[in-house]
């Protein structure tokens, strides 16, 4: 590399009062940056909570109204996965409050001792929540977890071209049979989440989400294999946007950024509609609840910061702003008629039953299971 | 005196010397001794010590290697890598060479336009790619009609192998001007005269004259494209369809994703591995050459 | 005749290379959030960006970061050049050049394990503020051994037997003479931590986003014009950089590398 780094000399700046300038402005510059680097972390110690959060996950009033109520500054991180979330974790991200993290995550974090028990004393407004979403697999007794919203994982499809192409966009079979993907090829995306895709194809197999039998997950990975060549890509997020152009006629995500493609397609004045329901199968329900850290300097805040969004008005805020799932009886008057209606928002009983939440996976399976995914996206 | 230079020498060498050994090569020993450790129920790492003992295995290395598929991964990161170089050699070589015969007024201009693109982000870069291949866009469009004259099926430009290599060659392509003209530059034009004296055609005086005389330098730009891009894990993320992995991707899964640090770190030890090889291979045919 | 050929391949290869940052440009002035189809012009995303709380925190991150780091660097890079040039030592060029030549995602990965596992420091800005000094200082010291290369040794000597101490023969002698490469190196390095995404990939942790971790998660997650936005005035920045660093030291352009 050193070849072309060969010095062409050129005029010697002997004493040029401009280079000297130039370097001691730079000097300055440095030494003043590093004071101030030093001192922006010395003010972080005020009345702040830290919020480790979903991205785009807590209105903008919402948490103006609490700031304004406790008097302190809610400071906000964002990951857009759980694995991403608790890798950042494990990288010994600290200083947070409240985590939101899902089922699963939120048993993983449970066991490795990393989260506050919740004091319900605190919590008054803690009666809201629908029994349904309470005392989880995970979190039995809910001890540590409160619930906050929840998603399902599902189709999302351009209505019309569904229609025109006769494919049923109820089942997952829209996503893995060929004989319907080969009217849309290179129009179907799916997300790239191992876990996620996974579950969607155990589930269109029969077997449960949350099966670890290795055989199953073969079958599995078979089922993505031969349905991949027809997919256009593994997407994390960016088919809100593809389903909206139009470039995308089915996609595989979360209700809530269904129901944000729907809503973006129809203020861009798009000829079509979006469409999205949960498939027959079954599918992942997520439920995202609110955990106290416990590398959080402030539980206080953090139990002020709960029992506020366990308000009615506060929670259904949320859900109008997204369209996320709410466990919280008293905000259903609160929310968009049109929203509680929707039933892969609102599941009824029927569907409710079909769904799964995922389990967090051991050491061994989370490596069996990233395997599979390297072989998957080879093929 | 002697004592008073060696002290001088500590004073200037040290302190790099020292952080460089501090953050820099303790690392790279930390990351060997992780690929041998189990990784830990939650993600990070075992503990180092257990019952008494060192917790060590070789177990990663065997997963590594008791099937193919990761050295498939491998391989398909050397080719992209090679494909990349190919193709940027063979666009840089005329922008360098025409550089170079260009006259001193104009050269500084020219290679300062060939600089100029790193002025930007290089994520904004690839970004501009996803704008070009949508498959929306005006260039899309063109190519899907011109094989749509032909009877062929359109093609979908983004999210393709095809995307994920011109996002490489466009991001390296500068890595590769640059030293390929430095050594253009030093070429004595009376060489390419006596050629043509001699009866040379202009291809014959390329091949026989100049070529052979900018090998060094088509070495030290293929080193500095086919290396960063054998690691490289953006633009596959952002330009890369359903299967578009290279090694970079799957160190990044390890370790930002399925909480497996020791595949991670075995991941990287095994590219750390194939750069060595590769340079050495480079430098020893750089050798051979020089000798020839 | 060949010349002709060497234009057109030219021009056909600049065009390559200048055709997608006019079309980022020209997309930040789109009055669309989709980034897709041309809709008449507006200087509405230039607005959203200075009124985006989180960019602009990560923008003063990444500067405060690429000051500092640059800063520290550019002292350590020219000593290692300085110390690399006239003790003729035989490791530390290995050491400063490992770093630049490796696939950046093993010093993202190494450290990210460091950090961690050993030092038990919370990812945040110190560790990135280290992983940039580790990488720039290579990069410095290339550009400043490069300048010392193309010296008279004899000047060194002048001073010393004209009784300077090592001391004055530097502050006298060596830096003003190396001041252009020193120069070139520190904007060199400020450009390249202000633009690194890799290595602060791994070592940011959370909350410290720098600008191009922020780009990075937006392409991810929801492009709007607002990344092309902020993309144009970080390229007029930068711009300026190279601009000033090639007119004080034609070493910058080729160090760039």
């Amino acid at each position: 590399m050193n070849t072309f780094l060969t010095a062409k000399d050129t005029k010697v700046h002997k004493g040029n009062p401009g280079f000297v300038f130039f370097l001691r402005a730079l000097c300055v510059l440095c030494g003043k940056s590093f004071l101030v680097f030093w001192f922006s972390q010395a003010a972080l110690a005020a009345d702040v909570l830290h919020l480790y959060n979903w991205n785009n996950y807590i209105s903008a009033q919402t948490m103006e109204r609490f700031e304004a109520e406790c008097n302190c500054k809610v400071v906000q991180d964002y990951y857009s996965d759980n694995e991403e979330m608790l890798a950042k974790l494990a990288a010994g991200a600290s200083g947070y409050d409240i985590l939101v993290p899902t089922g699963n995550a939120v048993d993983a974090l449970i066991r490795q001792g990393a989260l506050r028990p919740i004091d319900k004393t605190q919590l008054p407004n803690f009666r809201n929540l629908n029994p349904a979403y309470l005392n989880t697999a995970f979190d039995p007794g809910n001890r540590y977890s409160v619930p906050y919203a929840y998603t399902l994982t599902l189709i999302g499809y351009n209505t019309e071209k569904m229609k025109a192409l006769g494919i049923p966009a109820d089942t997952w079979a829209a996503i893995f049979e060929p004989r319907y993907l080969v009217k849309m090829k290179g129009r179907v995306t799916v997300l790239d989440s191992q876990r996620e895709l996974m579950a969607a194809a155990l589930k269109y197999l029969g077997y449960s989400a949350n099966d670890t039998d290795e055989a199953k997950w073969r079958q599995a990975r078979d089922l993505i294999i031969r349905a991949k060549p027809y997919w256009a890509a593994f997407n994390a997020s960016s088919y809100i946007k593809e389903l909206t152009i139009g470039n995308i006629w089915l996609a595989h995500g979360y209700s809530s950024d269904m129901f944000q493609a729907v809503q973006d397609a129809k203020k861009a004045g798009r000829p079509f509609t979006i469409g999205y329901s949960a498939p027959k199968e079954g599918a992942v329900l997520s439920l995202d609840s609110m955990v106290l850290h416990k590398s959080g300097p402030r539980p206080d805040l953090a139990h002020r910061f709960i029992n506020f969004m366990l308000d009615g008005k506060n929670s259904a805020e949320l859900t109008n702003l997204i369209g996320s799932g709410n466990p919280n009886l008293d905000a259903m008057p609160f929310i968009k008629p049109e929203i509680v209606a929707n039933t892969a928002i609102f599941p009824d009983r029927e569907r409710l039953a079909k769904l799964e939440m995922l389990k967090d996976l051991d050491r061994n399976k989370r490596r069996v299971l990233s395997r599979m995914w390297t072989e998957i996206k080879l093929r | 005196m002697d004592k008073g230079v060696r002290l001088l020498k500590w004073l200037t060498g040290g302190p790099p010397f020292l952080f460089l050994l501090a953050f820099f090569v303790a690392p790279s020993l930390i990351m060997i001794v992780a690929s041998f450790r189990f990784p830990g129920e939650y993600g990070g790492l075992a503990p180092l010590i257990a019952d008494g003992k060192a917790n060590l295995t070789l177990e990663t290395y065997r997963f590594f290697f008791s099937d193919f598929i990761y050295t498939q991964v491998f391989i398909k990161s050397f080719v992209m890598a090679l494909a990349t170089t190919l193709i940027c050699l063979i666009m840089a070589y005329p922008v360098a060479l025409l550089i170079a015969r260009s006259s001193k007024k104009f050269r500084d201009l020219m290679v300062l336009l060939v600089v100029l693109p790193f002025a930007s982000n290089f994520l904004i870069r690839v970004y501009a790619w996803m704008i070009i291949l949508g498959p929306q866009a005006a260039f899309s469009r063109m190519i899907n009609g011109a094989l749509g004259l032909f009877g062929f099926e359109p093609v979908a430009l983004l999210f393709s192998p095809f995307a994920v290599l011109v996002g490489m060659v466009y991001v390296h392509l500068p890595f590769m001007v640059l030293p390929l003209y430095t050594n253009l530059e030093k070429h004595d034009p009376v060489l390419l005269d006596a050629a043509q004296d001699l009866g040379a055609n202009a291809w014959q005086r390329f091949w026989r004259v100049t070529w052979p005389l900018s090998l060094p330098g088509v070495y030290s730009g293929a080193a500095l494209v086919f290396i960063p891009v054998l690691g490289m894990f953006a633009i596959p993320d952002i330009l890369g369809g359903t299967g578009d992995i290279l090694i970079g991707n799957l160190i990044k899964d390890q370790l930002l994703g399925t909480r497996d640090w020791p595949f991670g770190s075995t991941l990287s030890i095994m590219l750390t591995l194939v750069v060595l090889a590769c340079a050495g291979l480079a430098m020893w045919v750089s050798r051979r050459r020089s000798y020839a | 005749m060949r010349n002709k050929w060497l234009w057109v391949a030219s021009v056909f290869v600049y065009a390559f290379l200048y055709l997608p940052l006019v079309i980022v440009i020209a997309y930040s002035f789109n009055d669309s959030r989709l980034n897709a189809e041309w809709v008449g012009f507006t200087l509405h995303w230039y607005q959203v960006l200075l009124n985006d709380e989180q960019m602009l925190r990560a923008a003063l991150n990444s500067l405060l970061i690429a000051c500092t780091a640059s800063g520290i660097a550019t002292v350590l890079g020219t000593m290692a050049g300085i110390a690399i040039h006239r003790y003729k030592l035989k490791l530390l060029p290995v050491l400063v050049i490992t770093p630049v030549a490796m696939p950046e995602i093993l010093l993202g990965v190494s450290l990210l394990l460091f950090f961690i596992q050993v030092l038990n420091l919370t990812l945040g800005m110190l560790s990135v503020l280290i992983a940039h000094i580790t990488f720039c200082i290579g990069f410095v010291a290339i550009i400043v051994r490069a300048r010392l290369a193309g010296m008279d040794e004899s000047i060194f000597e002048a001073a010393r037997d004209l009784g300077a101490t090592p001391w004055q023969t530097f502050r006298l002698v060596t830096l003003p003479l190396i001041l252009p490469g020193v120069i070139a190196g520190a904007l060199m390095a400020f450009t390249l931590s202000i633009d690194d995404f890799v290595i602060t990939f791994f070592t940011a942790g959370v909350g410290v986003a720098t600008l191009p971790l922020q780009i990075y998660s937006m392409i991810k997650i929801a492009v709007t014009p607002e990344v092309n936005a902020v993309s144009t005035l970080l390229m007029m920045l930068t711009l300026g950089m190279i601009v000033i660093a090639s007119r004080i030291s034609p070493e910058a352009i080729k160090g760039n590398a």
